[in-house]
């Protein structure tokens, strides 16, 4: 039996994994080279800048040899690669502790985030886009038209502060914009890292009321600058698929709209799952900026600090995590598709 | 078949969107060309007795904690981000229009080392690979427009590649090389212009992006400093007053921003309906 044969026997979704699990590799290679570059661009000896102007001679170049910068570039480069591979990310600035822990300390503050937005987003989007296509010249069709186009022109971190303004200052009907929790109210212990998820495992009803009224307008923030963009490509992608002519035959023969609006969602999958991926993308740029503004103490908000504060072996690890995890985001995302996707070759 | 440009005012004029576009862009050049006559006060100059004042008949838009007049600044801002962004988007063009057409028509490994390179550049998140740039590289005006130059030549490189991958085996580029053409002749004479249109639409709507992220990146105080008129970083000198109920200073830079970059965004709609050969699809 021959190699392709016995690929061919494969199930195939473990084909598609399989298939698309090594292009993470150079993928990799290259994040974690331009990440290296980035360091390159500053301007003096990253060795002088962390000692400051009062270092001796031969502490300088004791630094430098423990910072692997007396090689040549490719050394260097190798240096950070195997350092990066063994998860040392360097010693923050600021903080003095390890990158990688402050990394993961933050990390689930931001990923709660990011995931109820995404979740209301393509909520929103999703029901929207099939309402205004099913029912044409309806309340939904105009609203996604003028709001589609002009969702990707604010500003969300201003969205943001008009939420604070209105909601908080003036109405007083929400939680404040400082953090995750009340700071009376004691989190709970972490399981998931998500506040939401752990304080009902633990039963603790205050904490899950706290934490989820914290969440409540940054989330809404999100999901107004970016439900804009998903509800304008579904809205053609199913269009599209709504005149079709495999619709209008089971149309004809008489199905339930319902079971119509459920095909074609199905067939319009596809290009939803790409965007939504791409989003995640454009989300943790957006959470740098929307926990800046709710003190939020996730990834982008230490980003913030380690750009005000020069802590540049902060800044690095964080775009390198980043960047890894819209890898792992793009490498679900393709897998995903191809799956929804019954017509691809594996 | 290409349209001809001098089309292009008269199809703007029988679209309300598209008019309401160049209304704004209008309004936006008035203010870069006019912005020393139409200010009131100086941008730039601290009035530390006129602190976070209201608007009223002396300061239109009220001022910010510093005194500054708001609506001065916001004038004399439009100056700061369409330059950084019009800047930005025009280097971004004239690299990345070029590398694409030599990437698209001639394949080898210097093109797909350079498609590399530009996936590498795309597999970070927009924003943070931004900021960390421009932190890094020191935080001035011409640094902000230099990393979104890097950030958005890698879009028009694959947009005018795609096009000169489907257009390099067409018949008429067959009948260009026997009639002795040379490869650059035929890249940039008989490619070039069929390959153009989706980059020009680009070009708006990559602005409206530049505005966007040129005034995100000075929120977080990694952009612009004070006391330079930047929307972003008028926004950001509000953003702890609107807690604290005092709504005008930064409402009005943000309406700034959502304005000139939905003008943008009209114009860009405008143009591919313009130039979609199926005609107006999005109606």
């Amino acid at each position: 039996m021959t190699l392709s044969d016995t690929w061919r026997k494969l199930p195939r979704p473990l084909r598609i994994v399989l298939g698309r699990l090594p292009m993470v590799i150079p993928q990799m290679f290259g994040v974690i080279f331009v990440t290296f570059m980035l360091a390159r661009l500053l301007p003096g000896d990253p060795a002088l800048l962390m000692l400051g102007n009062m270092a001796t001679e031969e502490s300088i170049a004791n630094l430098r040899a423990q910072l692997g910068l007396d090689g040549t570039l490719w050394q260097q480069f190798a240096h950070y690669m195997l350092q990066v591979l063994h998860g040392d990310l360097g010693i923050s600035l600021f903080t003095s502790n390890p990158v990688a822990t402050d990394l993961m300390e933050r990390a689930p503050a931001t990923l709660e985030l990011v995931f109820y937005s995404m979740l209301l987003t393509v909520l929103i989007a999703v029901t929207v886009s099939v309402v205004a296509v099913v029912r044409p010249r309806g309340v939904a069709d105009y609203f996604s038209r003028v709001y589609g186009l002009a969702a990707g022109a604010i500003p969300d971190f201003w969205v943001g502060l008009l939420l604070i303004f209105l909601f908080f200052s003036t109405l007083g009907i929400a939680a404040a914009p400082f953090g995750r929790i009340d700071p009376l109210v004691t989190p709970p212990p972490a399981v998931t890292g998500f506040y939401t998820f752990d304080s009902l495992i633990a039963g603790d009803l205050s904490a899950f009321r706290s934490s989820a009224g914290r969440l409540v307008l940054p989330v809404i923030t999100l999901t107004i600058v970016n439900a804009g963009a998903l509800m304008k490509m579904t809205k053609t992608t199913f269009a599209e698929i709504w005149r079709s002519d495999f619709i209008r035959h089971q149309r004809a023969s008489g199905l339930p709209s319902r079971w119509l609006v459920r095909n074609a969602l199905r067939n319009s999958l596809p290009p939803i799952i790409t965007l939504v991926g791409f989003l995640v993308g454009f989300l943790l740029g957006a959470a740098v900026l929307v926990e800046t503004i709710f003190s939020w103490g996730g990834l982008g908000q230490y980003a913030v600090q380690a750009v005000t504060y020069s802590d540049y072996p902060a800044l690095q690890g964080f775009v390198l995590v980043a960047a890894v995890f819209i890898l792992v985001v793009y490498l679900v995302v393709d897998i995903l598709y191809e799956l929804a996707d019954p017509r691809i070759e594996t | 078949m290409m349209k001809t440009l001098a089309d292009f005012p008269a199809f703007v004029l029988r679209r309300p969107a598209a008019l309401l576009g160049l209304a704004l862009l209008l309004v936006q050049a008035a203010a870069i060309l006019f912005a020393p006559l139409l200010a009131t006060h100086s941008p730039i100059e601290a009035n530390p007795l006129a602190s976070l004042q209201p608007p009223s008949a002396e300061h239109w838009l009220g001022t910010d904690v510093s005194g500054m007049d708001i609506y001065s600044r916001i004038i004399f801002a439009t100056r700061i981000n369409l330059l950084i962004s019009v800047i930005a988007v025009a280097v971004a063009f004239v690299i990345g229009v070029p590398v694409g057409l030599v990437v698209g028509y001639r394949r080898g490994w210097a093109s797909t080392l350079v498609m590399r390179i530009f996936d590498f550049i795309q597999s970070f998140p927009v924003f943070v690979l931004g900021m960390a740039l421009v932190s890094v590289m020191g935080q001035e005006i011409w640094n902000v427009a230099i990393v979104l130059a890097i950030l958005f030549t890698p879009i028009f490189a694959r947009l005018v590649r795609a096009e000169a991958l489907s257009l390099r085996d067409r018949p008429f580029i067959a009948a260009a090389r026997c009639s002795g053409a040379t490869d650059a002749a035929i890249m940039f004479r008989h490619i070039l212009p069929n390959a153009l249109g989706s980059s020009i639409v680009q070009v708006s709507i990559s602005i409206g992006m530049a505005i966007l992220l040129t005034a995100g990146l000075s929120f977080i105080g990694a952009g612009v400093r004070m006391p330079i008129p930047e929307w972003g970083l008028m926004v950001s000198t509000g953003s702890q007053q609107m807690i604290l109920g005092i709504w005008w200073v930064a409402l009005f830079p943000g309406l700034a921003i959502v304005f000139s970059v939905l003008s943008f965004a009209l114009m860009a709609d405008a143009a591919r309906d313009y130039l979609d050969p199926r005609g107006e699809r999005s109606r």
